[in-house]
């Protein structure tokens, strides 16, 4: 029986939950452009079938596009009025200016040209004035609202929701048709109960979002009664909070008599903790005053149900009028406990329950206990697809913003001035020889030792260049370029090679079919006979088969990985298949195996992964043009002829030192060149060098210019207080004979150290009595952080030099700076005893290993000053690329530009 | 009555002379020298606190005694719903002879959901104390206001002293002004004294409190120092609500600084259910809900960190199945702020759990899923056909397990 008298003592039009929204309805929606409705309407209006008449736009007329037609837009409701019938009003205007709204729309009404029946107020923080003046035109006016701070309201039945956006972007989804009416007090929880009923097999007739700001317009009286006279509705849900005597005012009024009810009720009631609250957290209104904070609601409920709270291991133990949750994920079970109280079914069949059900996740080696563990869980469609249409997206994306004074690659950590690569400072860095640290600059990862044997193999390979890259180097050379200046005309000759492009074809094609086959891991065994089925899908052919290198370099990659690795699968398909460049197919597979697991745990993105040929390539060329004055050395000779593959297996850093000294490296010094190159690697994303090279990335240039970027910001200045260091230790050494610099009692650096103090003493003096505002100072001492003490100590200086004591690496010329600081101090040239600064490490490095080829006059001056500077390209070009890497993944075309405000025109 | 006195001028309505607590002694001398005696109170920021009640209200005869009054009630605590309150300073206010004691009070009622006025001629005293029918409740038209005759019929009902009456109609109507113009939600005085002028009865306001409703601007025109309003906050909530000028919430409170669990809830239900279970361990209750934009999720989670990341085990991304947040959004706010936390401060030792639903989902979890891969950060994402609760329990159980396998230098075990 619908009752038609309005029991309460206000105005209320709606008297049966079928006519909160109803397929009959006409909308106009207020502010319908702005930000959030621009979203909601849309999809509102195509769910409800168009029930959207028109929209206001203050000032901005036009049609917002709909999946169900454009709706019109017009800058006054005025116009909407003149040309529309509506009897709903949705706003969405801000917060001052809805009561406004509420006004224009109620004046229409009261003109009779409109026969608007309901507002829906989505706008949040709505003023209490405005609450209670928005309360009182409406009840003039007999209009039900709704909000403010409403999600809406929705009807499963007629397929209609109006207002704000309750089921989401995907309505159909959520609001199945059913049994049961929800009120909640949150929006979100509106549409979270209904998808937790859905669990149990039970759908909605209607739910409204009543927000819970300190008036409630449409309150749980009225929503009762309404309820009462659905016959739809079989069960209310009440989510409550606290704060507001709505609850007990309805229960009150039923018991009272004041209107009939007497269908079940499942109530949750939370937020016991803000009875401590002085003021608002979450909704404005779930603030309790005295007596009905969230225990008194409790206890409401209680007492009108007259049975304890709801026990889901004795589900049977409700009452008739219902029963009171603790918690909404307990709302399923009351529900369907109660509905078969009154002998009704369930709406559909359940769609599962509300266990955990991990959908995505990783534990990185914490070794969780038992009862934490859980397993992944297929999601529920259509997030099951999304899922796994994510994961097959190997590589990490990175956000991409201005990188001109930034990078993900290195930074000085603050407190150690120490700087550091992909978070591994370069003192940790000196122990790796030069291949494994060119890996790790791009991977992010220290590659297994094992793979360096096949990755040197693979480098030698790629060092051999076209002879007209030499040819270019010489003529810049002879024309009085620098060694980097040389170097550029080089590198600026490869743009984007055909190999570049093959390798990326290759690379792409290889991650390719580790997706398609599903591979998470990057061990993992597969058939290979499938798999190379599904290779040749992926994998451009050719005409040629393996030849010589390419049988030497199967045999190599067969003999050292088995079935589980992609070296493995790679090298067989080269054998199986013809291939257009085997060799570059198999050292790709290399380098794709090297960066699957960075591509797993998504350190590097894919492009990076495709491009690791390219940028090994142009890095391993680099450094055998920067043996040009050692052109014909036996090892580099034979490595560029690929006839004996032996020459091939050396390590890398090995082919570098050959580069750069033009022999072999006796006793420890490959160990210390490592630790040069280590030392260089980076000084940071701020050192001209690496802003060179990002600056060419801005441009969105080839990988190879931005090495050359890299090249034309380095010069003569760089490596400079190493240079100007070497040239003071030749200056203090000058006329002392040292044989072997390893040993460091061969001479007494104590005196030597003793007379280059008071020499600067008296050079000092000198110059402070002749007015000089400037003089020069000793490289490599003092630095303005590791300073102030007694005894002052560079730690990374310190680091390494303990570190070489521990191995019995000497070095006459550090332990001579390491006197000459103490004797600066005796001398009472400094006021306490400097640090020897990092700087020094390159220096005294570098001066030892061309000690013997400098003793025995096969190498000058400038020489050195070459030398001392390739060194430091070499170590530098490893940290660089990854500063291209990191500026091509995050930067943005021409982030670099200064803007204009910090530009100045000087005179 | 220090911030009162000024606020009740606007309206006309008669209030005792008030001295602060920096009066001379012979400013206090002249108060009392003109009653005779003068009353002495703490200072409540907030509008919190029952006075009276509390015992701490002090009426004294001499200098002397007022300065010892002072003395004691000058950082005077008492309880305000378990919280302890503390005084800040005092005023030395004229003391008004009187018989009688009236309560005024307009509040808004969610019983009539209009603005209510309560009254008796028997205040002065906690009114839930008194008999109901000792007490006037009524409500009147928000549009039309509180008129003369609302005040002459509660009166007459209440059986009041004629004499009272006429005064209280005169001037109490003036109030409802004040109210309705500056942001008021609540207006209480208690008592009004009634002090006889040449054989007429002057109703004066002797106490005074008021609440102010956040989202009305107007109250700001009372010029009330900050510090009134802002004692209870703390340097975090009010770093966050610097941030209320951007769409959605950003309503915090602390909840536990030593919490090892720090969440971000989502919706104004998550924040209630998810306070409640976390209960202790949760640093903060939040909500950011209401579909918040990028740049404000990534300073709100930028300053959660700041403040909580060093202490927590668990990071708690809650939330149902949202209707209008992008998930997206929010989440590469939350995650790029933690990524750019851990650039700048070193990577946490943290698990993350997150239990969301709503529009981008997917797209959310994978950037998230992303950025801890990257860091290497433990995570375990569950949609929205996991219990909200459940999700939250989980996350109380990894955060036992986390406390229980530190080791003694409090450096945590758990590879």
């Amino acid at each position: 029986m619908v009752k038609t008298d309005n029991p309460f003592p206000y105005f209320v039009g709606i008297k049966s939950l079928k006519e909160v929204a109803t397929t009959e309805n006409r909308v106009v929606v207020m502010n319908i452009l702005g930000n959030e409705s621009r979203k909601v309407t849309p999809v509102s209006h195509s769910y409800s079938g168009g029930n959207v008449v028109a929209g206001v736009q203050y000032g901005r007329p036009g049609e917002l596009q709909t999946p169900a037609g454009d709706i019109p837009v017009y800058s006054r409701l005025a116009e909407v009025v003149e040309r529309h019938s509506f009897d709903t009003g949705v706003i969405y205007l801000p917060p001052q200016a809805v009561f406004y709204a509420v006004s224009e729309l109620c004046h229409y009404k009261s003109t009779g040209q409109s026969d608007l029946k309901k507002i829906i107020i989505v706008t949040e923080k709505i003023s209490v004035k405005d609450q209670r003046m928005i309360r009182a035109i409406c009840q003039t006016n007999e209009i039900d609202v709704f909000g403010a701070n409403s999600l809406g309201i929705a009807d499963s039945w007629n397929h209609v929701r109006i207002g704000g956006a309750l089921g989401g972007d995907n309505p159909e989804e959520t609001l199945l048709k059913g049994s049961v009416a929800i009120h909640s007090n949150s929006g979100n929880f509106g549409n979270t109960i209904a998808e937790y009923l859905k669990t149990e097999g039970i759908g909605t007739t209607t739910i409204v979002s009543s927000g819970k700001d300190i008036i409630i317009q449409f309150a749980a009286a009225e929503f009762l009664n309404a309820v009462q006279n659905d016959d739809r509705t079989k069960l209310a849900v009440l989510y409550v909070e606290p704060g507001g005597f709505y609850e007990k005012q309805a229960l009150d009024w039923i018991e009272e008599g004041k209107f009939e009810f007497d269908k079940p009720i499942v109530a949750c009631v939370t937020g016991r903790w803000k009875a401590n609250l002085s003021r608002a957290v979450g909704h404005a209104g779930a603030l309790a005053d005295s007596n009905d904070d969230a225990e008194s609601k409790e206890k409401w409920f209680d007492d009108y149900f007259g049975v304890p709270v709801f026990d889901p291991t004795h589900p049977d133990r409700v009452g008739k009028r219902g029963v009171r949750v603790v918690s909404i994920q307990h709302i399923p079970a009351a529900a369907k406990a109660l509905l078969t109280l009154y002998g009704n079914k369930n709406d559909f069949e359940p769609t599962g329950n509300l266990g955990l059900k991990l959908w995505m996740g990783k534990d990185f080696g914490w070794k969780l206990p038992p009862n934490l563990k859980l397993e992944l869980t297929k999601a529920i469609p259509p997030y099951d697809k999304q899922i796994e249409d994510a994961q097959r997206q190997l590589g990490a994306t990175f956000l991409r913003q201005r990188m001109r004074n930034a990078s993900g690659a290195s930074r000085i950590n603050p407190e150690t001035q120490v700087a550091e690569l992909h978070g591994i400072p370069v003192i940790d860095l000196i122990d790796n020889p030069l291949e494994s640290n060119m890996l790790f600059a791009i991977t992010k990862m220290k590659p297994e030792e094992k793979k360096l044997e096949l990755v040197n193999i693979c480098l030698n390979y790629l060092s051999k260049s076209e002879t007209f890259a030499f040819e270019t180097m010489r003529n810049a050379l002879n024309n009085g370029a620098t060694p980097n200046e040389a170097l550029l005309s080089a590198v600026g000759t490869l743009g984007d090679h055909p190999r570049f492009r093959l390798s990326r074809k290759y690379a792409k094609a290889l991650i390719d079919i580790f997706v398609e086959l599903g591979i998470k891991e990057y061990d993992h065994k597969v058939d290979f006979q499938e798999a190379q089925e599904t290779a040749r899908k992926f994998i451009p052919s050719g005409n040629k088969k393996p030849e010589d290198f390419e049988n030497y370099l199967i045999e190599k990659m067969l003999s050292k990985y088995g079935e589980g690795n992609i070296i493995y699968y790679a090298a067989r398909y080269a054998q199986e298949n013809l291939l257009e460049n085997p060799a570059l197919f198999l050292i790709t597979s290399i380098f794709v195996s090297i960066s699957l697991p960075a591509l797993v745990l998504k350190k590097i993105s894919r492009e990076t992964a495709e491009n690791m040929f390219t940028y090994l390539a142009i890095e391993a060329q680099m450094v055998t043009w920067m043996g040009i004055s050692n052109f014909d050395n036996e090892v580099l000779s034979a490595i560029r002829e690929r006839k004996d593959f032996k020459y091939l297996e050396g390590s890398f850093t090995q082919t570098a030192y050959h580069a750069i000294f033009g022999e072999a490296p006796e006793g420890n010094r490959l160990k210390e060149f490592q630790a040069l190159l280590g030392l260089t690697l980076t000084n940071g994303p701020g050192t001209i060098s690496a802003k060179g090279a990002k600056e060419s990335v801005s441009a969105r240039n080839n990988i190879s210019t931005a090495y050359a970027g890299f090249l034309s910001n380095t010069g003569l200045s760089h490596g400079g207080n190493g240079y100007e260091a070497i040239q003071f230790l030749l200056k203090s050494f000058d006329g002392v004979e040292i044989t072997e610099p390893e040993s460091t009692t061969v001479v007494n650096v104590e005196e030597i150290s003793k007379k280059v103090a008071i020499r600067y003493k008296n050079y000092k003096e000198e110059a402070k009595r002749s007015g000089a505002t400037s003089y020069d100072r000793i490289p490599c001492v003092n630095h303005p952080v590791f300073k102030g003490k007694q005894v002052n100590i560079d730690p990374r200086e310190d680091f390494i030099y303990k570190r070489f004591k521990e191995e019995k690496i000497g070095n006459i010329f550090w332990e001579f700076y390491h006197n000459l600081v103490q004797s600066l101090y005796n001398e009472g040239v400094s006021k306490n005893v400097y640090c020897v600064n990092i700087d020094a490490v390159i220096a005294v490095i570098s001066l030892k290993l061309m000690w013997k080829a400098y003793s025995e006059n096969r190498i000058g001056d400038e020489d050195m000053q070459r030398i001392g500077f390739f060194i430091f390209l070499i170590g530098r070009m490893t940290g660089v690329t990854a500063e291209i890497i990191d500026h091509r993944n995050r930067g943005l075309d021409m982030d670099t530009r200064t803007p204009q405000s910090e530009l100045k025109f000087v005179v | 009555m220090k911030y009162g006195a000024p606020i009740l001028s606007l309206s006309g309505f008669p209030i005792p002379e008030i001295l602060d607590a920096d009066a001379t002694m012979d400013e206090i001398e002249d108060l009392i020298h003109k009653r005779g005696k003068c009353v002495v109170k703490p200072v409540f920021y907030g509008g919190v606190g029952k006075k009276g009640k509390a015992g701490l209200v002090k009426i004294v005869g001499t200098v002397g005694d007022a300065l010892k009054a002072k003395q004691s009630l000058y950082f005077a605590e008492h309880f305000f719903h378990n919280e302890r309150i503390r005084s800040n300073g005092v005023t030395f206010e004229e003391f008004i002879p009187s018989s009688y004691e009236i309560y005024f009070n307009f509040s808004v009622s969610t019983v009539s959901r209009r603005v209510n006025f309560t009254m008796t001629h028997h205040g002065g005293v906690d009114i839930e104390e008194l008999d109901k029918s000792m007490i006037f409740e009524g409500s009147f038209d928000a549009i039309t206001g509180l008129k003369s005759y609302h005040i002459i019929d509660a009166l007459t009902q209440l059986n009041a002293p004629p004499e009272i009456i006429s005064p209280l109609t005169q001037y109490l109507p003036n109030l409802w002004n004040l109210y309705n113009d500056f942001g008021f939600t609540t207006l209480e005085i208690n008592p009004i004294r009634m002090e006889n002028v040449n054989g007429r009865l002057i109703p004066i306001a002797c106490d005074f409190k008021a609440q102010f409703d956040q989202d009305n601007p107007q109250y700001k025109r009372l010029n009330i120092p900050s510090e009134v309003f802002h004692t209870d906050l703390t340097d975090f909530e009010a770093e966050i609500n610097q941030l209320r000028t951007y769409q959605g919430q950003s309503d915090v409170v602390v909840i536990n600084p030593e919490g090892t669990i720090t969440p971000f809830m989502f919706g104004g239900g998550a924040n209630s259910a998810a306070t409640e279970v976390l209960s202790t361990k949760t640093t903060i209750s939040s909500d950011f809900g209401g579909n918040p934009p990028y740049e404000k999720m990534y300073d709100i989670a930028s300053i959660t960190y700041k403040y909580w990341l060093k202490n927590t085990n668990v990071l708690l991304v809650i939330g149902g199945k949202a209707n209008n947040t992008d998930i997206y959004v929010t989440f590469k706010g939350i995650f790029d702020a933690l990524r750019d936390y851990s650039a700048a401060n070193g990577k946490p030792e943290i698990y993350v759990i997150a239990g969301r639903g709503g529009p981008n989902l997917i797209k959310g979890f994978s950037y998230a899923a992303n950025i801890l891969d990257n860091l290497e950060i433990p995570y375990k994402f569950f949609g929205y056909d996991s219990s909200m609760l459940e999700v939250i329990q989980y996350a109380v159980d990894v955060d036992n397990w986390m406390l229980q396998n530190r080791n003694d230098r409090g450096k945590r075990q758990i590879g």
